[in-house]
């Protein structure tokens, strides 16, 4: 399983495909203080993507691939 | 070239030139409904061809053209002179790329924007209303030029430099901006991956292109980003990386001067500004040196005059010289850019393009390449082998016309005559017979190319892992033994892959590699072709068959008892003989080997079983390389001759009665120190009469194998060995299986040609 939803941080490992991005939507839906790791993090679908660019939590965690962080990086809070 | 793309192209250029033809012939007749029908056909059949292969450019036009003919074909759109120019224009792409891809073995990527322009032609003809699925598409391929792109000096410090070092090792650098279309999640599309694949890329952002509604209502499903990426790679590489989906990128070069001469400016004016300051201050020498070491940066290593301003400047010392310098410099150097600047326009213009030759596919009916293949209804082939079979027939003749000129008339000289005449004739009928079986014959690989796919599918679907290694795929066989051999082959390795290879865990612990190996070899020996399907498998454990053959009645517990241990292995071919404990939809259902074997045997060949328990099982077709010509050995028995087809005949020998050993009623001999049974053909064929010896007392022993073992048959007399054409016997009589089936030979006699596997 490589996305863990837990109270308030979720933790993105591995390769997050498509079929998490509905999850991760609603659990981000009711927690608009939530927290992410990434530093498992070796790819997200382009869906994982426009939900983390939308919903812009906050990032505890960037991924160790440097190239994957410069993509993430306008998701990040302001 | 494989030969499924060979017969794509040649069917496509079939069915272009038809296209022409009924494009003319609507020219002629526009309402013609029927016409219209039959082009929507052709355009269609020809779109789903391409699209077994990769050609997405030829695909995409095609496509496009099926929407238009199908919008014609239902009275959406009239048909216009216009419409078959553009049409035509189309097909000549078509046929541009296939003469490309015949050349090459693959379509040139380099025709990307054509096959785009192509497309929105076609579908600019077709009513916008109501083409729901090209309307979307062309609005796509005219907002892909209007994507935003970045400012080069709006990329982060990182991007920039990066880009700054490719463009010192001299690649070419470009901006592409990547709109996915909203439902291209649906389509198992990940954009991000390709985005972050994309060959060079050196940065990359993704970001909302359109003001999502609220988080809570988001439409996760529904693609909503735009992807801007910086990459350095030949333009025509970026285009073969989108080459599916042109009509949603935006690439835009990227030349030195875009960034570097906005940085310029602002360094220029900002040198402009401090030499503005007032002069009075102690450190004005070193701030003019500095300013002209910027300067000097700036305007590259020795703009003219510079040193004399600054000479001027330190000597007064006021920034005056150095601002008039600069402000002279200002003048100049904007002629010069303007200048520059019309010169690299063109440069610039050819992002698009990607400064590709002009589009080349403006010819008509100029191209009269016409194909080295011809296509043949195998009806005539087969014609022309029946006749080649009777000319071999009439041939025979002629050695029985010169005997009786000989023996008959005396006439030794014209004898000698046919006899000569028969030699050529001969070698011309053979020549021309190996010719005709030339076309008929087909590679090995028609059958093995189906092989990685469902050898793939079912391990995947048993949880093993196999490699299969094909070799000798272009060994050649008749059509008719290559066709013969597909579906036991299925059958045969289905059961490799499903009994013979184990799971993974058990190779392990067996201490063998996890990965099976599945090899199917094709190759000739003399004139048969012979596979080979091994595996490295569990192989057969003779134990465990006899038991099922207990189980399932096939046989008795004394001929268990009896059986050697390749008498037991070969029982998995026995009729209803099935091990598997539940049928899967794999195998398992009790037909399956003895379906093999009586397969192979109905086309003249014999199935070789080999299999060693733990280490794998081997099995071994060998099939005649053609059927339509057999060669037969003549026996004489009775007063009668038969035929016997030679691949079963092993050697002929003449026995003297002494050497005949009578065990009850069975007779015996000893051959090679091994003892061989033997029957009299006569008893075989119910014939009352007793074999007869020779002037020496010998009789004539025919030694077959069958199914592996030796057996003798006992004959009156030998003939000759001779090819013929073996044709089954009509009707009821084919019913008799001991015959194989019928020839004639050369002097108009019919020969009965024995099946020795049902004759024992």
């Amino acid at each position: 399983m490589p996305t863990e939803l837990t109270d308030d941080l979720a933790r993105l490992s591995g390769w997050v495909s498509v079929e998490e991005a509905e999850g991760l939507l609603a659990w981000l839906q009711t927690r608009p203080q939530a927290r992410l790791d990434l530093a498992l993090c070796e790819h997200l679908h382009a869906a994982v993507l426009q939900i983390l660019l939308h919903a812009r939590p906050a990032i505890v965690a960037w991924p160790a691939d440097p190239a994957l962080q410069s993509w993430l990086e306008p998701t990040s809070h302001p | 070239m494989n030969p499924l793309l060979q017969q794509f192209i040649q069917e496509s250029r079939d069915s272009l030139e038809s296209i022409s033809a009924e494009l003319m012939a609507l020219e002629r007749a526009p309402a013609s409904s029927e016409r219209m029908a039959g082009l929507f056909r052709l355009v269609h059949s020809l779109k789903g061809n391409s699209g077994l292969f990769d050609f997405p450019e030829m695909t995409r036009v095609l496509h496009a053209g099926e929407d238009l003919m199908g919008a014609v074909r239902d009275g959406r759109v009239a048909y216009s002179p216009e419409l078959a120019d553009t049409l035509l224009d189309a097909m000549d792409f078509v046929t541009l790329q296939l003469d490309e891809i015949e050349g090459s073995g693959a379509a040139g990527a380099g025709h990307a924007a054509d096959a785009a322009a192509l497309a929105a032609r076609l579908r600019a003809l077709a009513p916008a209303a109501e083409a729901p699925v090209g309307a979307p598409a062309a609005a796509v391929a005219a907002g892909a030029a209007q994507l935003p792109l970045p400012r080069f000096e709006q990329l982060p410090e990182a991007a920039r430099q990066a880009a700054a070092s490719a463009l010192q090792q001299g690649s070419p650098l470009f901006l592409l901006a990547y709109r996915p279309e909203p439902e291209c999640f649906f389509k198992g599309e990940d954009p991000f991956h390709q985005a972050r694949q994309l060959p060079g890329l050196l940065w990359g952002g993704a970001a909302l292109h359109e003001t999502p509604p609220a988080l809570a209502e988001m439409d996760c499903y529904r693609s909503v980003l735009t992807y801007t990426m910086l990459a350095a790679a030949p333009r025509a590489t970026l285009d073969a990386y989108f080459r599916y989906t042109p009509e949603q990128v935006r690439i835009e070069a990227v030349t030195p001067g875009d960034g570097l001469e906005a940085c310029r400016q602002a360094l220029l004016a900002a040198q402009g500004e401090i030499l503005e300051l007032p002069d009075g201050v102690a450190w004005l020498r070193g701030r003019l040196q500095a300013t002209a070491a910027s300067l000097r940066g700036c305007l590259g290593p020795e703009p003219a005059g510079l040193d004399a301003a600054l000479a001027a400047a330190l000597a007064e010392p006021a920034a005056a010289p150095l601002r008039d310098w600069l402000a002279g410099y200002d003048a100049r150097s904007a002629a010069a850019a303007a200048a520059d600047r019309r010169g690299a326009a063109p440069a610039q213009g050819q992002g698009r393009n990607g400064g590709d030759d002009e589009p080349a596919f403006n010819r008509r009916a100029d191209d009269g390449q016409l194909g080295k293949v011809l296509k043949v209804d195998q009806g005539k082939v087969d014609r022309l082998m029946n006749l080649i079979g009777e000319m071999v027939v009439a041939k025979n003749g002629l050695p029985y016309l010169a005997n009786r000129a000989e023996q008959q008339h005396g006439l030794r000289d014209l004898a000698r005559d046919i006899k000569a005449n028969y030699a050529v004739i001969n070698r011309i009928a053979e020549e021309m017979q190996d010719a005709i079986m030339q076309v008929r014959m087909m590679p090995a690989s028609v059958v093995f190319q189906r092989f990685p796919r469902l050898v793939r599918d079912i391990s995947r679907k048993l949880g093993k892992e196999v490699q299969l290694v094909l070799e000798g795929e272009e060994t050649e066989a008749d059509k008719n033994i290559v066709e013969v051999l597909a579906d036991p082959l299925i059958h045969i390795v289905r059961n490799s892959l499903d009994h013979g290879l184990e799971p993974p865990e058990d190779r392990a612990a067996a201490g063998k590699p996890r990965c099976g190996r599945l090899l199917i070899r094709a190759g000739q020996e003399s004139d048969r072709v012979v596979i080979e399907i091994a595996d490295d498998g569990r192989g057969i454990d003779t134990a465990a068959v006899k038991r099922k053959a207990l189980a399932q009645g096939l046989i008795d517990p004394a001929a268990a008892e009896a059986m050697s241990e390749q008498e037991a292995t070969e029982l998995i071919f026995a009729p209803g003989f099935s091990t598997a404990a539940a049928i899967t939809d794999l195998s398992g259902r009790g037909v399956g080997m003895d379906v093999v074997r009586t397969t192979i045997a109905k086309a003249g060949g014999s199935v070789e079983l080999r299999s060693r328990l733990g280490a794998g099982t081997t099995l071994r077709l060998s099939l005649p390389l053609s059927m339509a010509v057999t060669n037969v050995m003549v026996v004489e028995t009775d007063g009668q001759i038969f035929g016997i087809p030679m691949d079963a005949v092993v050697e002929t020998m003449r026995l003297p009665a002494s050497a005949i050993h009578h065990i009850k009623s069975a007779m015996t001999t000893t051959l090679r120190g091994r003892v061989i049974p033997l029957k009299p053909l006569n008893e075989l064929l119910a014939i009352e009469a007793e074999p007869q010896a020779n002037s020496d007392g010998e009789l004539a022993v025919l030694v077959l194998r069958l199914h592996g073992e030796r057996i003798g048959i006992l004959v009156d007399g030998f003939r000759d060995v001779i090819d013929v054409i073996l044709k089954p016997l009509p009707g009821e009589l084919g019913r008799l299986s001991t015959y194989a089936g019928s020839a004639l030979l050369g002097d108009g006699a019919v020969l009965m040609v024995l099946n020795p596997k049902e004759l024992l």
